[in-house]
């Protein structure tokens, strides 16, 4: 029995192209697709409308706070647990303590911020199925390829390999298990 | 704008930068200048362990210090080493905010050399606790002794500081080195570097949706990086200026030891580009507009430290303070004016050559000044530290330092443990960035089709 098709992968060779390819491919009704490029193509976000995603701005944020009080109540906690006097200072400093709240608090902003990237792309994931097409190989070199996932409503085995060659791919290959 | 000589030239293909960055880990072009440099600093890591070993079983009295001068070579180094760093997440995160394209052909090794030199930094203090085994007591954790750390101190204030700064600074490495990761593994003939690349990789495919979530997450890092190194080494010269020691006791210390730092730094980013570039023959991508860029950079930096120390000498004189006064005339004039006047010197004698267009596009010229300058800042941490010590408020407690033979061997061993790691990741890891240097090919390109 033949392998089920899990979607096609188009390929282009400049950044413009794909561009272009993935907002006719929007434009004309697909939503399960994705781009794949050697590095971030300028527009791509806006083309798949993902730039309004502010989630890991807003993780950092939780995390920022996170490591500013957390650090924050050690220190009071501490201090009650074991005061320290010295020449009637205050034992709750808070100017002095801001400094640890501080860098705890970009920590934990960063390793939150770090953890929520990965998580929200799942990975690590040290295969997927998009491996075994053979010219994949270019999309860390200097190819682009625009995928569509056999999910999507509008997805038909014949008609969108067709689709993907006349947004002018250079090859248009199945992604297969 | 279109007589800008672009940062990678335009004759160069997206293919053109993966070869040449991804055939040094695959294909090492300079195998026996680096196996010597190798062999060099693992000789030198010896002499570190060797020095360390023995500052183990026999005390810090080894070293140098006593008291008066109880901060030697161990505190002095660290704040050298720390502010080495400095110049790798400036680099990497300040000039990405600023949309500065330069940068992308640096800042990969310069943020690597920011790791090693942080855990270089990070050894120093351990080293001079005198009974490093109990560093751990730095931690706020239920001891048994019933005592919680004090963190009214900035000597705790530090290890958190620090801790911070090494963890940030490998983050932000390593995320923004997943990418070029990837390529690598996709480059790789043989299976043991697929594996071993693959796995590092995290199994990145570039995809269009991992990318814009990955650029806000290093864009995020690298906007809360630049308030970290500005806090860190403030903090560092907040060990010296909560105290009441002559020299020290003043607020210009923050941005003094921060622009210090940055200064000595950049020199070292210099000197690894300029050798780099050499030996591994990556002229189309470090280019002369990149050695420019950093010399005017350099050249910036070292008149913001000579405001510093302008300004610390105006400090001591408008305080009115005797003994204030009295520490500005010891470094001009007594016991250790070598190391003030030759601070001086190195750091902005030599520097001002770069004003000439000629000299910043020289490698040599410019490797020369470099040194010249990471020479000058060590000078410097010495003479602070040690100028201010030396001489305190009473004649009767007054008395001089000299490094001891063991002081030396641990800074010059060291200099292997900043090596070694520095070293093994030239060799084994994309050292610069693959894809950030094709991203500003596509937009050179975009911008040249435009006219």
């Amino acid at each position: 029995m033949a392998k089920p098709l899990l979607g096609f992968a188009a390929e282009f060779g400049t950044p413009d192209a794909l561009l272009k390819a993935t907002k006719r491919a929007r434009a004309d009704g697909f939503c399960c697709i994705d781009g794949f490029s050697p590095f971030p193509v300028e527009g791509m976000s806006g083309a798949l409308a993902l730039e309004r995603d502010h989630r890991i701005g807003w993780i950092a944020v939780a995390g920022g706070l996170f490591g500013f009080v957390g650090m924050l109540v050690i220190q009071l906690l501490t201090n009650v647990d074991y005061p320290i006097e010295v020449g009637g200072r205050p034992l709750f400093a808070y100017p002095a303590f801001f400094v640890v709240d501080f860098e705890l608090m970009i920590l934990c902003a960063v390793l939150f911020a770090v953890a929520g990237m990965l998580i929200i792309n799942r990975l690590p994931k040290l295969h997927d199925p998009i491996f075994n097409t053979p010219r994949f190989g270019l999309a860390s070199e200097d190819k682009f390829f625009l995928y569509i996932d056999s999910s999507d409503p509008k997805f038909d085995p014949d008609k969108t390999r067709d689709y993907l060659g006349s947004l002018g791919a250079l090859s248009v290959e199945p992604v297969q298990p | 704008m279109s007589s800008k000589t672009p940062t990678i030239p335009l004759s160069e293909t997206y293919r053109d930068i993966t070869r040449e960055v991804a055939r040094v880990p695959l294909h090492m072009p300079a195998r026996i200048p680096w196996l010597i440099a190798f062999i060099l600093s693992l000789a030198l890591l010896s002499l570190f362990l060797a020095s360390a070993t023995y500052l183990f079983v026999r005390g810090v009295g080894i070293w140098g210090v006593n008291i008066p001068v109880n901060w030697g070579f161990a505190i002095f180094l660290y704040v050298w080493w720390l502010g080495l760093g400095h110049a790798g997440t400036l680099i990497s995160a300040m000039l990405l905010l600023m949309g500065q394209d330069w940068r992308n052909s640096l800042n990969r090794f310069a943020e690597a050399m920011t790791v090693c030199a942080v855990i270089c930094a990070g050894m120093e203090p351990i080293l001079h606790l005198g009974r490093p085994w109990f560093f751990y007591w730095m931690f706020p954790y239920p001891a048994t002794m019933g005592v919680w750390p004090q963190f009214r101190s900035p000597l705790e204030w530090d290890i958190w500081a620090v801790l911070t700064y090494l963890i940030v600074s490998i983050l932000f490495w390593y995320i923004g080195l997943v990418p070029d990761l990837a390529t690598v593994r996709d480059r790789a003939k043989k299976r043991g570097w697929q594996v071993f690349f693959g796995i590092f990789a995290l199994g990145w495919r570039g995809s269009a949706r991992h990318w814009a979530v990955w650029q806000k997450t290093y864009r995020t890092i690298a906007a809360i990086a630049v308030p970290l190194v500005i806090s860190v080494h403030s903090e560092v010269s907040l060990l010296f200026a909560a105290g009441q020691i002559p020299g020290w006791h003043s607020t210009v210390f923050p941005p003094y030891f921060v622009l210090g730092a940055a200064f000595s730094g950049f020199a070292v980013v210099a000197m690894i580009a300029i050798v780099m570039r050499h030996t591994f023959e990556l002229k189309d991508i470090v280019t002369e507009r990149h050695l420019d860029l950093l010399a005017k950079v350099l050249l910036a930096m070292g008149l913001m430290t000579a405001y510093g120390y302008f300004f610390e000498i105006f400090d001591a004189f408008y305080s009115g303070e005797m003994r204030e006064i009295a520490t500005v005339h010891d470094r001009f004039s007594g016991y250790y004016a070598w190391s003030y006047w030759g601070a001086v010197f190195c750091n902005f004698v030599p520097l001002q050559a770069l004003w000439l267009d000629r000299v910043r596009r020289s490698p040599v010229l410019l490797f020369m000044i470099s040194t010249s300058v990471v020479v000058g800042m060590w000078l410097e941490r010495y003479m602070l530290i040690v100028t201010s010590l030396y001489k305190d408020f009473l004649p009767s407690s007054f008395g001089y330092y000299h490094g001891s033979f063991w002081d030396w061997s641990t800074y010059i061993g060291m200099l292997g443990l900043f090596m070694t790691p520095f070293l093994l990741f030239v060799r084994f890891l994309p050292s610069i960035s693959i894809f950030e240097d094709k991203e500003v090919l596509a937009r050179e390109k975009e911008e040249a089709k435009r006219g």
